[in-house]
């Protein structure tokens, strides 16, 4: 049995060696390059000093590198870090800081965007490119690869608990918060996947998501896991929905897994016919709520594929799933998040503190092999979010609270009823608004700043902010959006931005949001400017 | 008769102003590749449409959404001119 990831690919690529393994943007490797070129990274990486426990960024558009450089670094002993590779430098650099990353895999174009004080941090970066790059010096390009033993990796002692990865989510005082996930904590998730959704060799998984996003983990390790093959869907093919349709009838895709947003695109956008959607078998969506009325016509497209309703915060993986039944399609009103998954025990806690009985409220804690230890160089925070275990007497245990508000009805499914707090999804993303108010606020015009979330039914969220500068007229909310592009992803920026000179205080001297949330000047579509 | 550079004109003002700027991004080249870096987004790509469509008067159905004809300022201006001609 696997107890690190890398395991799943040695297994793999023993059975299947001429296999495809991943497929990007035209190019594919099958399971022994796969193997051979992950071994090689990994004596690069070692050659460059990378030891057990020393974090790699990775920072570039999906490809077939992608995913030699995430076995590379496990092989290697070390811990992955993918970086989103639209981000804006601010951030990335604030992330290669955090986690003390000297070593970034990248390319010569997105190595162009760091800022020189992040420069200053990397010892080396390896380029995907592969051409060399000529005059300068300290980016190692992947040929270098080939001067490397291909047929075996180099001696490392990991255990299942050592780190295998960390993903970076937003976080709610102005800074993103890195989750750092063990290779047992993305195997009790991989096992349940592969028993539950029973991936084989004959599988075609795509993989919609980010990498940097936790939904990537079942497209890439179940498959590694089954002897599958990945097709990996790049930022570009995403956006157009008739293609991307044509892709998956075309790649005869059997398996597909991405948030809901990416799916109502397809059913709004890309005529589709069960004839289009024919070789899909399951679907599985996850990170935030899909309106029935979509699920609905989804149904209708796929008529013979199983779906699945998968929830969880990144710091557990998926948690608790609920297997769309299709005939309560007609009658459900909402979607459930449904049960614990295997190996995992999800259970409510009310407000003060007892098991939330059927029916009653509580926030959603979960117990487990999957669970996060915390967040990276953030011991507060941790403490804070993975709490001992009260209801365990006997040993010392840790459970992680959601802030997820849940209560299971009587069909024994847990139902999302909302946030403790003022996180938000919009397209899948887990945003912080806080976040966005600190960028906002940052900006030396800005006296004070509240985010808000609009509700919209496509995309889950749109983000409104009203701000008061100190100033009138000395800013337009072009220049906040601007300014906010330096210090958040494109997706964190306010689409509405309305100033004013004060915002409205509660009696207690608070910023009223009931009030500024009824100002809201429209509920209207937000493409009014 | 739609005239050529009025089109880009203002497709490229319209790419910049809607989308560039609030990303943080000022120029725009005719030939820069659009969803390369997030410029537009996947709700953008039908905003844009719609700008099109009630701009130029033409029909962009579904199936020319595509990245061939929306990559660039040049690629949206040729498939506006050719749906003009019609």
């Amino acid at each position: 049995m696997a107890y690190v990831l890398q395991q799943l690919l040695s297994k793999s690529a023993k059975a299947y060696p001429e296999k495809i393994a991943v497929w990007a943007r035209g190019r594919s490797v099958t399971y022994r390059e796969l193997d051979e070129r992950s071994n090689q990274m990994a004596h690069l990486l070692r050659k460059q000093g990378i030891t057990k426990g020393d974090r790699v960024g990775l920072f570039f558009p999906k490809c077939v590198e992608s995913v030699v450089s995430m076995l590379g670094v496990l092989k290697a002993g070390g811990v992955y870090v993918p970086l989103d590779p639209q981000a804006p430098a601010d951030r990335v650099g604030y992330i290669i800081g955090n986690c003390g990353i000297r070593v970034l895999i990248t390319n010569h174009e997105k190595r162009e965007v760091l800022t020189p004080e992040t420069l200053e941090l990397l010892e080396s970066c390896i380029s995907t490119d592969q051409a060399e790059n000529g005059k300068d010096g300290k980016l190692i390009p992947w040929s270098m690869l080939a001067e490397f033993p291909a047929d075996h990796a180099p001696e490392v002692s990991l255990i299942e608990t050592d780190l295998a990865y960390i993903l970076y989510t937003s976080g709610s005082t102005g800074r993103p918060k890195g989750v750092m996930l063990s290779h047992q904590n993305a195997l009790t998730f991989v096992e349940w996947c592969a028993e539950e959704f029973q991936v084989r060799s004959e599988d075609r998984l795509s993989n919609h998501a980010p990498l940097h996003f936790d939904l990537s983990v079942f497209d890439v390790y179940n498959t590694l896991e089954a002897g599958a093959t990945v097709y990996l869907i790049t930022e570009e093919l995403a956006l157009f929905p008739t293609s991307l349709a044509n892709f998956i009838e075309t790649q005869g895709i059997t398996i597909w897994y991405s948030v809901p947003s990416a799916l109502m695109l397809l059913l709004l956008h890309a005529h589709l016919t069960p004839e289009k959607l024919k070789s899909v078998r399951t679907i599985l969506f996850a990170g935030e709520v899909f309106p029935m009325k979509y699920l609905r016509q989804l149904a209708e497209m796929a008529p013979a594929a199983e779906l699945y309703n998968l929830y969880g915060p990144t710091e557990t993986n998926v948690c608790t799933y609920y297997k769309v039944e299709r005939e309560r399609l007609a009658s459900l009103e909402k979607l459930p998040i449904g049960i614990a998954c295997a190996n995992t025990d999800a259970f409510a806690v009310t407000d003060d503190g007892r098991r939330a009985a059927q029916g009653e409220t509580g926030e959603l804690c979960v117990r487990g092999p999957a669970v996060t230890y915390g967040y990276w160089a953030d011991p507060e925070k941790t403490q804070k979010m993975c709490v001992p275990n009260r209801f365990e007497q006997n040993f010392e245990e840790k459970m992680y609270r959601t802030g997820d508000l849940v209560t299971m009805a009587e069909d024994g499914n847990f139902y999302f009823l909302g946030r403790r707090d003022s996180m938000i999804k919009s397209r899948g993303y887990r945003i912080e608004l806080g976040e966005i108010e600190s960028a906002l606020l940052s900006h030396p015009g800005v006296r004070e700043a509240a985010v808000l979330a609009v509700p919209d039914e496509i995309v889950g969220n749109r983000i409104r902010a009203v701000v008061a500068i100190h100033v009138p007229d000395s800013l337009k909310p072009i220049d906040l959006q601007q300014h906010c592009s330096t210090r958040v992803p494109k997706y964190m920026i306010p689409e509405v931005i309305e100033l004013c000179v004060e915002l409205p205080k509660t009696s207690t001297g608070k910023i009223d949001r009931v009030k500024l949330a009824a100002k809201d000047p429209a509920k209207e579509p937000v493409s009014v400017r | 008769m739609i005239e050529s550079a009025a089109v880009k004109d203002q497709i490229r003002e319209y790419v910049i102003e809607e989308f560039a700027k609030t990303k943080g991004i000022n120029q725009v080249t005719d030939q820069e590749v659009l969803t390369k870096n997030g410029i537009i987004d996947s709700m953008g790509i039908f905003r844009l449409v719609a700008f099109l469509e009630e701009t130029f008067n033409v029909r962009i159905g579904d199936e020319e959404i595509t990245h061939d004809n929306l990559e660039s300022i040049d690629a949206i201006e040729k498939l506006v001119i050719s749906k003009a001609k019609k």
